[in-house]
Parts: C-alpha cells; structure tokens; sequence
C-alpha cells in the first residue's frame, strides 16, 4: 500500500487533468441518467395530456442531455488519458531517479536479463492505476449520489433502496470476488511461469530430446502442463463472468425493487403514478455504470503489485556501496593492489573469484587470460567497483576501494565491455558520450582509426546498435573508449568479432594512445600477448600462472599448453 | 484461417448452443421490457391495486432471472471455446514443431517460437471467448427487437432501420482512420516506448561515462512525445465512439420524440407501446455497439492466429519403419549414397554425398564455416531427412528400421549440448537406454567423464539442480556432462560436434581421451576443428559449398588437395573467425 502512496503522491502531479476527468465523467454520468428519466417522465407526461409548452421543454432538455453527454464523455476520455501518460511520464522520471544511483551495482544483483523489461512493463501497467483503480469508482460515487439526493425529493424509500444497492454493487459483490480471486490469479501466474520453462526446454533442447528419446514424454509433459494453465485460466475467466453476472442480476433486482415498491406506493397513495416510469429508468440507468466496478479488484491488485515490485528494486541499498567514499580525481595512471580477493555472486554458491593476487603498477599492461567462465570478466568489475569485494584487500594508488567513490574510477577509466551497449541515434550520439568536448574532426579521424570510416558521424545507430556488426560494434566502443581519454584501460575481450588484420591495427592505435596508462585487456585469444607485462592465467577463479609471455612459455605449464591448444585449433 | 474454421467445424454444439442462448436472452429483453411496461402502464393508467400486479412483478422477476442465466450460460460456453481453441492450436503448433524438429532449433529461432507458443496461443483467446459470441448475440437480439418494434410501432422501426447502418459505417471508417493514423505513428511509437528501457539497459555505460544524470530529461521528453503520439490515435478513436454515441443516442432521442407527438398530438399509439418501444430502443442500440469493441479484441486475435499458421511450416519429416535392428557386438556399417538435403528454395543445400564409414573407425569431417558439415552430422543421425539417396546401414536403408533401436545405438555430443532443468542425476539418466538407471551406473558414468570432482564440490552433489532456473554450468562442464551421457549410453556409433573455442585444459584432455575410450567399441564421426582429431582420424572427409570435394587420411589429403592444404597449414591461433 506504502507503493501506491508514493505512485498517488505522483498522480496528483496533474491535479488539473484529474479534476477536469472527475469533473467531466461526473457530468456525463449524471447527463445520462437525467436523459432516460427524462424521457420516462416525458412519455408519462404525454400520456395525460399535458399543456404542450412542457412537452417541448421536455424533448429539449432530452436533446440538450443527449449532447452533453455525448460531449463530456468524450472530453472525460480524452482528459483522463493525456493525465495518465503525463503521469507514466513522471513516474518513469521519479524511478530512474531512484534507481540510478544504485545501478550498475543492483543488475549484478540480479543477474538477471528480463529485469529490466519487468521493470518497464511493470510501469507500463500502472497506467491502470489512475484509469481503472482511482477515479472511476469517485466518479461513480458522485452520480450515484447525486441521484439518489434527487430521488429522495419524490420518495425516500426508493433513494434507500438505490443506496443499498450502490452497497452490494460497488463494495459488497467486488470484495467477495476480489478474495476468490486472489488465489486463482495467483495459481495461474505459477502455471505459466511453469508452461514457459517447459516450452523454452522443449524448443532449445530440440535436438538432444529427439536423440535421447525424449520428445514423445516431453512433448506430453508439456501438453498436460498447458492443459493446466488453460484450465486456470478458464477457471478465472468463469469467475470473472460469475461476478459480473451476479452484479448484474443484483443491478436488475434494485429496479425490480423499484418498481414493486413504486407500484406499492402508488397504490397507497404516497407517490404520483406520473413518477414511477422515471424512477425505474432511473435505476436502470444508474446502474448500468457499476459493471467496472466488477473488475476494479484485479485492476487494483495489478496496480500494488507493480509498484510494490518496482519499488522493491530501488529500495534494497547496498551498504558497501553507499558508505562514505571520497571523490577523488585520478589524473595519472594508477597502481592497482589486489590481495586475496574473492567474490561469490548472489544466489551461487561457487565463488566467481577466488583469493586471487594481483598487482598493477602505474602505466603497466596487464593480460588475463583463460578458459570462458574463469572469472576474468569478475576480475574487471572488480577492479571498476562495479561488484565489491567479499574478501580481501584492493586498494588503488595505496587508497582502500572501499575510501575510493565508484564515479572517480570510472572518470578515469576508458573501458569497453563484452557487451557494449549503444543508444538509439547517431554515431555522433554515441561517440559524444565519450567526451562532451570533442571535436568532428577528432571523431572523424578515430573512426578513421578503427577502420570505421565508412561511416557518417550522421549514420543511424538502432536501438542496442542492432544494425551494426560485431565487429562494428567492437570498433565504435573502442573509437568511444580512446575519445574519452582516461589513463586507466579496462578491455573485455574487446577485438573477439574482429580479424587478425584489423585487430592488430586497431590494437597499435589503442597501445600508441595508451603508453603511459595502466592497461588491463582479458582475452581469449592468445595473440599479441607478447607486447603485455604481465600474464596471468585464470581457471576456475583461481590464478594458476602469471609472467611475462616468453617466461609462460618456457615454464611449459598451463599458458603454454593454452597456446598449444590454440595453435592446434583449425 | 483455415484452421479456425476447422475448429469451429469441430464445435458445432458450441455454436449451437450460443444460437440458442442468444434467442433466449434475446426473448427476456423483450419480455422484460413488456412486463415492466405493463406494470407501470397498469399502475400509472388503469390504476390497478398492488395485489393485481403480483403476478407480473413474479413473471418480471423470473424474466430477470432467466436473461441473467443465459448471458452467463453463453459467457461460459465462450470460455471454454477459447480454452478448447488454446489447446488445439498449442496442440497444432506442438505437434508440427515435433514433426521437423532440427530446422526450427538450429535457425535460431527458438525464442521467437516460445513468445507464439506463449503469447500468441494465449491472445487467441478473445476472438472465440468473446467476438465469436457477441457477434451472434449482435446478430440475433437487434434484429429480435426490431421485428417486435415493427409489430407494436412501424415508424419506430423505421427510425431504427434507417439509423442502425450508420453503426457498422462509421464503425469501419473510423477504424480504417486509425489503422492509418497508428501506421503513420507506429514508427515514432516505437522509438519512444523503446527509450525508457533503452535508457535503463544502457545505464552501465551511461554511468561509466559519467553521463547518468543528464538522460533524466531524456526520459521526459520521450515520455511526453510517447503521450502526444498516442493522443493523436486515441483522439480518432475516441471520436469514433463519440460518434457512435450521438448516433444512437439522436436515434433514441428522436423516437422519443416521435412517440410523444404520436402520443398527444395524432393520438395514434397508446401509453404502453409508447414506453414498449421507448424501452427497447436502447437495447437495440446497445446490442450493436457490443459489437464494436469485440470486433477491436477480435481483430487483435486474428493477427495472432495468423501468426500461428505463419509458423506452422511444412517441412519434410523423416519417417521411420519398424525393423529391429539386430542386436550385435560389432557396429554397423554406414554408407550414405547420393544423400543431399536442402534448407529450402534457394537455400544452403547438402550435395549427393557418397561415402562410407566401415564399423569401429575414426572418422573426421573438416571444411569451412557453412561448408555444410554441422548438416551433415544431423543427417546421419537421423534427425533431419535425405532429400534425395539416402543412408544405410548394413546395406539396408536406415528409415526401415525403428527410429527407437537407431537412437538406442547412437550418442551425439553436440558443441552446446543441452542442459534440462532437474538435478545434475536426471540429466546424465536422459542418456539411459532403459528407464531407470541405478545409482551406481550414473556416478560411473560421471567418473569416466572426468565431472565427478565436480560434483562432488556442489553442495548437493548429484541432486543439484541444474538447467533453467537451477545453477548454471560452464562449457566444459556442459561437454562434460553430454560424456558421462553418452558413457551411460555405450553407443555403437558417436557423432561428435567438436567446440569451435578452446575449452579449459582439463575438459581438453578429458574430451580427448573419452573420444578414445569410446572410439574402442564405436564408430567416431567428428566435425574437427582440432589438429591432433584430424590427424589421428582413419578417414578425413573435406566439405566445401555443401559438397563433398576429398576423402582419405591427412597424408594424403594434403598431398592431393591444395584447398585441404592451406586450410589445414595457416595457423589459425591468431586469424579470427
């Protein structure tokens, strides 16, 4: 509930819009309630006849109601979507305000690809929240109980009896519903995150299923899991229908209670025969707006479990991370101390780096190598404060990491990653992140050296650089990596998509600008390792060897066994 | 679309039931607006005593009751029609993607076929559970009404008969103008709803560049286009119901008007038809305009549908026999004649391949990146078909015999082999030629695959939970794993998808010699990227373009074949691939 305060307090941001919604589905609600009594009381009216001056003035006003609330429903619609959207935008705004700071360290956490896209659905969906969830049931109440103020002048039996039914419509019946519906939605959110891990078992694991005989089992496992989930959603799909039917015949009770008791009075003399069509128009009409409130539960329970799980994410701190760290800028290249160094992420039980040693000098090249799933990648989100250390002591130009703010080490470091992500734009937006103040000139002769002058600084980057190649993609992070001119290089396999010809030009560029930096490249290729200081060798987290190239070979151990392997490799 | 006729052929009774339900309701709108007309017109009018009208305020009461049951019976039965239709074409897809299995996993669209075997079943929904109902629920009750109205009241039915087209007109109007407005939109659409998450995915980088802070306004402004973008195709869509309402509004307004001229002016109809007519017209109206936003949900499950049948391709099936294969120490022998197979028109395609692999021997396919030889290893095992020639083994064609005696014979050792979710024991067991395994043939099948130390480090050994959603394994570890598979299975012949990457040292040498443990009883078949395989190899097969250019050892290959001998030469440490 604390969730939806917070996604509330940014609703009424856009007071103006959320009145103008109220004020206009207000207007409507209560036109088309007027216009059908109207028009009950206008053929009652005919029926005795009646000077003709108050018939026209009936029909008129009938006209009139028609338009206005033709036209209010539209500007209620109208009003109420630009006031959500406005909203999704401030609340997008609001949490990435809060998750920025936290980040990269938070996605580690998680580990998890699909987060992201949660997190945008689970925004998206929130748009429910003031659509469905708030000012429909305000507007409901306000014609609700501005009929039932106006039926009280005609007769207060019949205004009690519409209260009571506004009571079981609106709160009693979707109360109910809202608990039974608890558990099936939560039974059919199971059965598809289960129907979703056997279908992407028996799509990838096609072949393997096939040659072990598995299809068959496999493929009726998944039908009955499918079966299941089907029948859930069947299950909730005859609920919902139930409720809505029960609301409805409830709604048809209260005007057939309306009209017994008006018939009742009548009879009694207490109410003018003149009233009763009207009346039971009235109820007719006024209840056909309750229908919403029949899925206001799901709607409403969508909308808190959203933003509890959005606001979950951004209120988990990192301890280590927030705690008081100096901004320290960092000019010349750096000496890195790494000692007994270990690192397990979340949810693993194996550490992802163990006890390793590891010492940087300032303007030394440093290569880490070894088989995929060693721990190197670790080693480099460890050296940018990305994940900090369990274990172990890492210490940066003989300051503690932990003393040492994250944003001063990234301000000095040029990196690429294995994934580099790219935006949406140009490949001037994107070099321009780089480095505020660089000049055309400056890109045009970077891209030139990373042999990508083929392109434009005007040419179009898809979202994630979906229309560049590997290898361009490698490229424009490195030509990014040497715009930003930090002293302190951090490469993750950077040239594996590229051949041995570019690599070893783009390499003599990145080495010529970067000589008197400290230098740490991962790689799985053993290629030009001849040109690093020092290699260390990694396998399963551990630092099995480090030296230079020609004292590893000659030691005949790991690397040179590595280097045989690759040399083998056709 | 021609499915969903077939399965709407199979639910007749549904149909016929929804027919039904649909004149029931139909016949309690009526009812109920007659019983409810005549009770007020004999209270208001003929001055009847409450106790006179009892008995219509009970019929009214049943009526209530009866057109409520039947609008939930038919909602019921549209429930569970688009539950049947889930499962027929989850079934349908299911069974076509078991049908052809190597084409749909190997091209790398597996993930595109989860989201149609997820999404697109499960949005199907609507069409049948919803628009298939209301449509003949909008096409019974109108005209139920109108025949009723034409009965007590002709003008009114004329009203209604010259109004009601205009529904379904500027229905289709308006939609064509917003599919163009959103055609027109969808490009900017996408670009902002894309920001949000395109922002947060690069919040690494942006962080690392120092540039966090500033994509705040980014955001803003991509949310707000977003916002004015959608606006533009919601005002259209908004119009159209406002349309829509003014028409059957003014339709109802101007038979209220007229039934009250009538009323006192001409003194043609009496007070009851008056409030009849003046009753149902709503009804009518509102009938129509269901069909409206069913006909949105039902348009939004066609695309859905079509996407389905887009994925239900007709690829050739292998289609097995039912001979045993004798059960024999020595391995068969293996002959493919003219065997070729072809991806699809224009496509990659496998040259009438004539060669031979003689029982217990090392055999080695080597060529270029898409020379074709991945194709050729699921083509001798029998996962995808011969287009043309065929394979056989003994000299017997190999679709004769059961498909289960040849999988029982045969391990393949793929460059990703798959791990399923389930513990570290169930997933060497999938080897198992017989159902269960002991205990004791499963860790002896990880002892040989050199992952037994490996197990044992896990904190629940062999009941560790591994795969999707368990812990993840590396590659080595995933390479090992398919051995002690196929040392649980004791194959008579092995095809073997040799890693493309350097492994760790120790998968290395484990893989090399379990190669030779398994070669003592087996007949290897290797797509080679190592030195050494090939060398030690009895036979060396060279592909090139989908065709078969060379056979023989390495000596000779490279004394014969120039394009065999500058492969093999360059040192390809430092070339990248």
């Amino acid at each position: 509930m604390r969730d939806l305060v917070i996604v509330t307090r940014l609703m009424m941001k856009e007071k103006r819009d959320i009145l103008l919604s109220i004020f206009l589905g207000f207007i409507a609600g209560l036109a088309t309630v007027l216009l059908f009594s109207a028009s009950g009381y206008l053929i009652s009216k005919a029926a005795l006849q009646p000077p003709f001056y108050t018939l026209m003035i009936l029909i008129a006003s009938v006209k009139l109601l028609s338009f206005i609330r033709a036209f209010s429903r539209y500007g209620e619609r109208f009003v109420s979507h630009r006031g959500t959207f406005t909203m999704l935008s401030n609340l997008r705004m609001t949490f990435y305000q809060k998750l920025e700071p936290l980040a990269p360290g938070i996605f580690n956490k998680y580990r998890s690809g699909d987060l992201l896209a949660r997190i945008v659905g689970d925004v998206e969906s929130l748009q429910n929240f003031f659509l469905r969830v708030v000012y429909p049931p305000i507007v409901l109440g306000l014609v609700f109980l501005s009929t039932i103020f106006f039926t009280c002048f005609y007769s207060i039996h019949i205004a009690i009896i519409l209260f009571i039914g506004l009571l079981l419509t609106a709160v009693v019946i979707p109360a109910i519903f809202a608990i039974r519906q608890q558990t099936i939605n939560s039974q059919v959110r199971d059965e598809r995150a289960k129907l979703s891990t056997e279908v992407t078992e028996f799509l990838y694991g096609f072949r393997d299923l096939k040659i072990y005989q598995q299809m068959d089992n496999k493929r009726n496992q998944l039908l009955e899991t499918s079966n299941t989930y089907i029948m859930e959603q069947e299950h909730e799909g005859i609920n919902t229908l139930y409720n809505q039917s029960i609301n409805n015949f409830v709604s048809l009770l209260v005007t057939w209670s309306v009209l017994a008791v008006g018939a009742y009075l009548i009879g009694q003399g207490q109410l003018d025969g003149v009233l009763l069509a009207m009346l039971v128009m009235l109820s007719i009409t006024v209840f056909e707006d309750v229908s919403p409130m029949a899925v206001f539960p799901i709607h409403f329970n969508d909308s808190r479990r959203a933003a509890n799980r959005l606001f979950s994410i951004v209120e988990k701190k990192d301890k280590k991370m927030v705690e008081s760290s100096l901004f320290q800028q960092i000019v010349t290249a750096p000496t890195i101390n790494m000692k007994g160094v270990s690192y397990t992420f979340l949810n693993e039980g194996r550490p992802a780096v163990h006890e390793v040693d590891l010492q940087l000098s300032a303007g030394s090249k440093t290569a880490i190598v070894g088989p995929s799933g060693s721990g190197k990648s670790t080693i480099l989100q460890l050296l940018l404060k990305l994940v900090t250390t369990d274990t172990g002591k890492l210490s940066m130009n003989n300051t503690n990491f932990d003393q040492i703010q994250q944003e001063s080490i990234w301000e000095a470091a040029s990196v690429v990653l294995q994934e580099n992500h790219f935006f949406y734009g140009t490949i001037r937006d994107n070099l321009q992140l780089a480095n505020d103040g660089v000049t055309e000139n400056e890109m045009h002769a970077m891209l030139k050296k990373v042999q990508l002058d083929h392109f434009d600084l005007d040419s179009h980057v898809f979202e994630k650089g979906e229309n560049l190649s590997g290898g361009e993609k490698q490229r424009l992070a490195i030509a990014r990596a040497m715009l930003k001119r930090g002293c302190f290089w951090l490469l993750d396999e950077p040239t594996s998509s590229l051949d041995a010809v570019t690599e070893q030009i783009v390499y003599n560029h990145l080495f010529q600008q970067a000589a008197d930096d400290t230098v740490v490249l991962i790689s799985h290729r053993l290629t030009g390792m001849e040109r690093m200081d020092q290699i260390i060798v990694m396998d399963q987290g551990r630092v099995v060897e480090k030296g230079t190239f020609t004292e590893l070979m000659d030691k005949r151990g790991y690397f040179y066994e590595m280097k045989e392997l690759e040399r083998n490799l056709l | 679309m021609r499915d969903v006729k077939e399965f709407l052929n199979s639910k007749k009774f549904s149909m016929i039931y929804l027919l039904v339900f649909a004149f029931i309701t139909g016949g309690a709108i009526i009812g109920q607006a007659y019983l409810l007309v005549s009770i007020i017109d004999g209270v208001f009018l003929d001055d009847l005593t409450f106790r006179e009208i009892l008995p219509l305020l009970g019929g009214l009461l049943i009526i209530l009751f009866v057109r409520t049951m039947f609008t939930y019976l038919s909602g019921r039965v549209g429930v569970r029609l688009g539950a049947n239709a889930k499962r027929y074409f989850r079934y349908i897809l299911l069974a076509n993607y078991t049908e052809n299995p190597v084409q749909a996993s190997l091209k790398g669209q597996a993930g595109q076929k989860v989201s149609v075997t997820m999404d697109a079943t499960d949005e199907i929904d609507s069409y049948f559970s919803q628009y298939i109902p209301q449509v003949i629920r909008s096409s019974i009750i109108p005209v139920m009404i109108l025949i009723v109205v034409f009965t007590q009241h002709v003008n009114t039915g004329l009203i209604m008969l010259i109004t009601f087209p205009f529904i379904p007109l500027f229905m289709v109007i308006i939609g064509m103008q917003t599919k163009k407005k959103s055609e027109e939109q969808m490009e900017k659409l996408a670009v902002f709803s894309g920001r949000f998450l395109d922002t947060l995915q690069g919040l690494v980088t942006l962080k690392l560049f120092g540039k966090a802070k500033q994509q705040k306004e980014a955001i803003q402004q991509s949310s707000l286009g977003f916002r004015d973008a959608t606006m533009d195709i919601l005002k259209v869509a908004f119009a159209s119901s406002f349309m829509l309402e003014l028409i059957s509004m003014l339709a109802i307004g101007i038979i209220a008007l007229e039934v009250a001229l009538q009323l006192i002016i001409f003194d043609g109809i009496s007070f009851f038809t008056a409030f009849y007519v003046l009753v149902l017209a709503p009804e009518f109206f509102t009938a129509l305009r269901e069909l409206g936003t069913a006909f949105h949900n039902g348009r939004s499950s066609m695309g859905a549908i079509r996407k389905i049948e887009e994925e239900l391709v007709d690829g050739p099936a292998v289609h097995w026999g039912d001979k045993p294969i004798p059960k024999t120490d020595i391995p068969v022998k293996l002959e493919l004649i003219n065997a070729g197979f072809q991806y699809g028109e224009d496509q990659f395609a496998l040259r009438q391949i004539n060669t031979s692999f003689s029982p217990i021997t090392k055999n080695a396919i080597v060529g270029k990146t898409g020379s074709g030889k991945t194709t050729l290893l699921h083509m001798i095992a029998g996962i995808i078909p011969t287009h043309g020639g065929g394979i056989a083994i003994d000299g017997v064609p190999l679709t004769k015999y059961k498909e289960e005696d040849w999988f029982h014979r045969l391990s393949y050792i793929s460059q990703d082999p798959y791990i399923f979710s389930g513990t570290i024991t169930d997933n060497i067991a999938i080897g198992s030629n017989h159902q269960q395994p002991t205990k004791q043939e499963i860790e002896e099948a990880a002892e040989q695959a050199g992952i037994s130390d490996t197990i044992a480090s896990f904190e629940h050994g062999y009941d560790t939970v591994v795969g999707e959603g368990g812990r993840g394994l590396s590659g080595g570890e995933k390479q090992r794993l398919a051995l002690a598979r196929a040392f649980l299975k004791q194959p008579s012949i092995v095809l073997f998808d040799e890693p493309t990457v350097g492994l760790d040292l120790k998968t290395e040498r484990i893989l090399q010699s379990s190669i030779e443990k398994l070669a003592r009883t087996a007949t290897i078949i290797t797509v080679a990227h190592r030195l050494h395989t090939i060398k030690d190899a009895d036979k060396i097969l060279f592909l090139d373009d989908g065709m078969l250019i060379a056979e023989g050892t390495h000596e000779q290959l490279v004394q014969t074949v120039p394009g065999y001998r500058t492969m093999v030469s360059v040192q390809r440490g430092g070339k990248a691939e």
